[in-house]
């Protein structure tokens, strides 16, 4: 049971047994920059006939202002509404009767498109990407009613997430300056009254490939991939670079509190949230372990403490990958008959008992296993692949930050463990959100 | 993703809008290509090399070395699910019971011996399966497979772990009724099946829930969890010689203890007119609803020409139904349609939602677009989309361990085999329009159509009488799986 990444390196390593698996290793993905900035990352892989490009666009919510909360997410619907050679509807019919499919997806941070299709359409995937990049053609009509679409996005994630609900009034508590303090999706005004001419003017300054990074990977080859990179994407030109976002939000100067009514909800959902610092500063690995110790597992702190005392239904830590300093998150959702004050107290004793009292070297050893086997998982497919090298590249300024990953994690202690709980998890530091049918009446 | 990952970003798309589950066929003889279509090759995928065996007991394996990484997932196939329920919910909290401890150790020390691995142990029951599947590194089989056999076979008789579980479970249904996208497909099945076995929501009841014993469920046990009715994949990185001596040693002693009965499932229910399901769900902010009625088993022979003409209809972003509810007219985030297939029955449904003010607008224009299959029928070039799309995104829906693991427990339990996927291309590729118009007309639901709202009842009461004779429930109340 002594396990721990050292496995993984070796695995990485030239002398894996015979016939043994190997996970992917970073010599396994060739990478190459156009002149007009863009990087594109290729890892080959022929287990199945299918491949999938990703692109990785820098920018998310963050690089919003109010008035224009949620255009991030609205312009990832409006890049496949129609360019100059492929009008609106054309990309998807395209993509589709080439045997390919596509989602997108947006975060505080980014911006992610993927495509997935049989490896022999990858030049009608360039020629796609490549049209929408340069020739980008913003229609009034198609802005109207994916305006419709995205209300009602905005409305399913609500009626169908307590979660969704309470962390967006957290969020607008817990940030009283930085642009995390909103939701993704956007306030719902915003999402009523952006113009056209702030979607111009979001294209030109953000989708300019010096602003993005690509991904290939699949039943691929490289020279292909360099030879259409060379024909579709290398004429686009490169835009100044966008404004780096200014604010940093001030130090919380003690515990912040948020209620939420919503009749439906049949328990009451608690949700803390303390500040941390960006994921590229070195205290991100001690805090996703920490995480990881929380709550991933039956064994873990939260489930043992909570679930298993019948105090908690599900009770959960989360550690998003972020450019800027944000939250960790510790949730939990009351068995029936529990108050909300006495799941807040729960999950703070199980917090403060590793601030005080550290963890164990077999709890670390747990999650560093935990987290192989997670990286084992990501490379299990090529969507994995592509997926986890372009969110390193952006969030740790390499994709080969994903293989140091490991002795990141290894070297840390149970003393590392304990400080980043101290540091961070503190009164001063955290909001408190909770979600209930009825709120208390006043004394 | 989680449903706390979710919560941190916006995605184009909700879920996939294919089916879920793989899909099954009989001897679809493929038929002549038609003179103006074009096929588009989307690469050639076959079945990876694989061998079956059987003990003397009647367990069947299916080993099939996957060396991408090393991994291992086990997956155990009992075939008994929820239309073998003696009391609603009993095969589910049945497989919820092998998780509470085994062999003499307790649930914790199980946990703890599962997470220090960094592997994961998994159990649950649908309608007509029960699955333990097991996900660990290739390093560590010899401590996770006698441990997996301890699972599947000698649970303890705990108590105090069984009134702990059954209370969370109360609780978790009462909470599965706070997302109306989570429990609609309960509602769906009920109201098409009523008292037949498919009608039987496998999440039981908060009362059939409370009246459950320990001994109810190991009478359960005793009854399906057989060597005879039981079939368990290995896929990943082992070598299989060594494999199968360790799962005769762990196994070999497992015996049959009584003769299987199986449920009578060949008498299905007629539906003579449409019905109106209307979940009352006072603070809703919009309406979700469901459309259809019965569908097809999963080995009926037109079941790749089927899913081929659904693509059409609502599988894909292009669909009819997304095209027009989505695109052009902003009604909703996403519509979509398709086949739920069980081994002797089946559904098919559309599935949306709106904002309330649109809720009859978006049912006729859903109800409009789905009359299109009869009155206009399907183009040629969009049929030849449509296969390039099918055929395009097959082969990753069997690319990770755990995929496959779960394809070849659902050829034990649907009773197909790899022509599945070796022929899949040429099935699809030979579809012909005259087989769509053949396939709409044999198989989609055209009258008597069954409809679950849920939404503010108060408000869309009127709306729902148009569509057929209505039923009204509040969301909170116990029953339809709550």
């Amino acid at each position: 049971m002594k396990f721990s990444f050292s496995a993984l390196l070796l695995s990485m390593g030239l002398l894996a047994a015979p016939g043994a698996a190997q996970a992917t290793t970073a010599a396994d993905i060739q990478s190459f920059t156009l002149d007009n900035g863009m990087k594109i990352m290729v890892l080959e892989d022929g287990s199945i006939p299918n491949a999938n490009m990703y692109l990785f666009w820098k920018v998310g919510s963050r690089n919003e202002v109010p008035g224009i909360t949620g255009i991030s997410h609205f312009f990832e619907h409006m890049m496949f509404n129609g360019s100059k050679k492929y009008g609106p509807k054309m990309f998807d019919r395209t993509m589709e009767a080439a045997g390919g499919a596509n989602n997108a997806y947006t975060t505080e941070d980014m911006t992610v498109y993927t495509d997935w299709f049989p490896a022999n359409a990858l030049e009608t995937m360039f020629d796609l990407e490549a049209d929408r990049i340069a020739n980008l053609d913003i229609n009034q009509t198609m802005v109207d009613s994916e305006r419709g679409v995205v209300a009602s996005e905005r409305t399913t994630g609500l009626e169908n997430s307590n979660w969704r609900t309470l962390q967006e009034e957290l969020k607008g508590v817990a940030f009283r300056a930085h642009p995390y303090s909103w939701p993704v999706i956007g306030h719902e005004s915003d999402i009523a009254a952006w113009t056209l001419d702030d979607l111009v003017q979001y294209h030109k300054t953000y989708y300019a490939p010096n602003n993005a990074v690509m991904v290939v990977s699949g039943d691929v080859k490289f020279d292909e991939v360099k030879r259409l990179a060379d024909k579709y994407l290398a004429p686009i030109p490169p835009q100044a670079p966008p404004a780096r976002v200014r604010t940093v939000e001030p130090q919380q100067k003690g515990e912040r509190r948020v209620f939420v009514q919503k009749a439906s909800v049949s328990t009451p959902n608690v949700m803390l949230a303390y500040h941390v610092p960006a994921s590229s500063n070195a205290d991100y690995y001690a805090l996703d372990l920490l995480s990881a110790i929380l709550s991933q597992g039956k064994s873990s702190r939260l489930y043992r403490g909570l679930v298993d005392k019948q105090v908690a239904l599900e009770a959960e830590a989360y550690l998003p990958m972020s450019l800027d300093p944000n939250l960790f998150y510790i949730m939990g959702v009351a068995s029936p008959g529990v108050a909300a004050t006495k799941l807040e107290q729960a999950l703070l004793t199980q917090i403060k008992a590793i601030a005080r009292d550290g963890v164990t070297k077999d709890e670390l050893e747990k999650v560093k296993n935990i987290k192989l086997m997670e990286f084992y998982h990501a490379m299990e497919t090529i969507n994995g692949k592509a997926n986890t090298l372009g969110t390193y590249e952006l969030y740790f300024g390499s994709y080969d930050k994903l293989f140091n990953a490991p002795k990141a994690y290894n070297q840390l202690t149970p003393a590392d463990i304990q400080r980043v709980a101290q540091t961070y998890l503190t009164k001063a530091n955290r909001t408190v959100a909770v979600l209930a049918a009825t709120e208390e009446a006043d004394l | 993703m989680s449903r706390v990952t979710q919560i941190f970003s916006q995605t184009r798309i909700v879920g996939a809008l294919l089916l879920a589950g793989s899909l099954t066929l009989a001897g679809c003889a493929a038929t002549q290509k038609h003179a103006t279509s074009s096929l588009v090759d989307t690469g050639s995928f076959s079945m990876p090399a694989y061998e079956k065996f059987t003990l003397d007991n009647g367990l069947s394996f299916y080993l099939m070395p996957q060396t991408e990484v090393p991994l291992v997932t086990l997956n155990a196939m009992v075939r008994a699910g929820a239309i073998n329920d003696t009391k609603a919910g009993v095969a589910h909290m049945t497989s919820q019971w092998l998780l509470l401890g085994s062999g003499g150790k307790s649930k914790a020390e199980i946990e703890q011996t599962v997470d220090s691995l960094g592997a994961s142990l998994q159990a649950e029951a649908g309608m007509e399966g029960s699955y333990l599947s097991a996900d660990f590194m290739a390093k560590d089989t010899d401590k996770m497979l006698p441990l997996f056999a301890t699972v599947l076979l000698s649970p303890n008789f705990d108590y105090a772990e069984f009134d702990k579980l059954r209370e969370r479970e109360v609780a978790g249904l009462s909470q599965d009724k706070e997302s109306p996208r989570a429990v609609i497909g309960r509602y769906f099945n009920k109201l098409v099946f009523g008292t037949h076995p498919y009608g039987n929501a496998a999440s039981g009841t908060r009362e059939s829930l409370a009246g459950l014993s320990l001994s109810q469920l190991r009478a359960f046990h005793k009854s399906y969890y057989q060597p005879q009715n039981t079939s368990i994949s290995v896929v990943g990185d082992f070598d299989p010689a060594q494999m199968k001596a360790r799962l005769k040693k762990a196994f070999a002693g497992w015996k049959n203890t009584r003769e299987l009965v199986q449920p009578e499932l060949a008498q299905l229910p007629s539906l003579d007119k449409s019905r109106v399901l209307l979940v009352d769900k006072g603070d809703a902010i919009e309406t979700t609803f469901l459309i259809g009625g019965p569908g097809v088993n999963r080995s009926n022979p037109d079941y790749v020409g089927l899913t081929v003409v659904n693509t059409i209809l609502g599988g894909r972003f292009t669909s009819w139904l997304n095209d027009e509810l989505r695109v052009n007219s902003g009604l909703t985030y996403g519509a979509r349609s398709g086949f739920v297939p069980y081994a002797h029955a089946g559904l098919f449904q559309i599935s949306t939602f709106t904002k309330q003010a649109s809720t009859q607008e978006a049912i006729d224009l859903a109800l409009k677009t789905y009359a299109r299959l009869w009155q206009q029928g399907i183009d040629q070039q969009t049929l030849d989309s449509a296969k390039a799309y099918v055929k395009g995104q097959f082969p990753p829906k069997f690319e990770t361990s755990g995929q496959l693991a779960g394809l070849l427990s659902d050829m034990a339990l649907y009773g197909f085999d790899d022509s599945f996927i070796n022929e899949f291309q040429a099935k699809v590729d030979g579809l012909t329009l005259d087989e769509t118009r053949r396939l709409v007309n044999t198989y989609f639901p055209q009258h008597n159509l069954q409809y679950v709202l849920i939404g503010n009842a108060d408000k869309i009461a009127k709306i729902a009488a148009k569509y057929g004779e209505v039923t009204r429930v509040d969301i909170k109340a116990a029953g339809f799986g709550g």
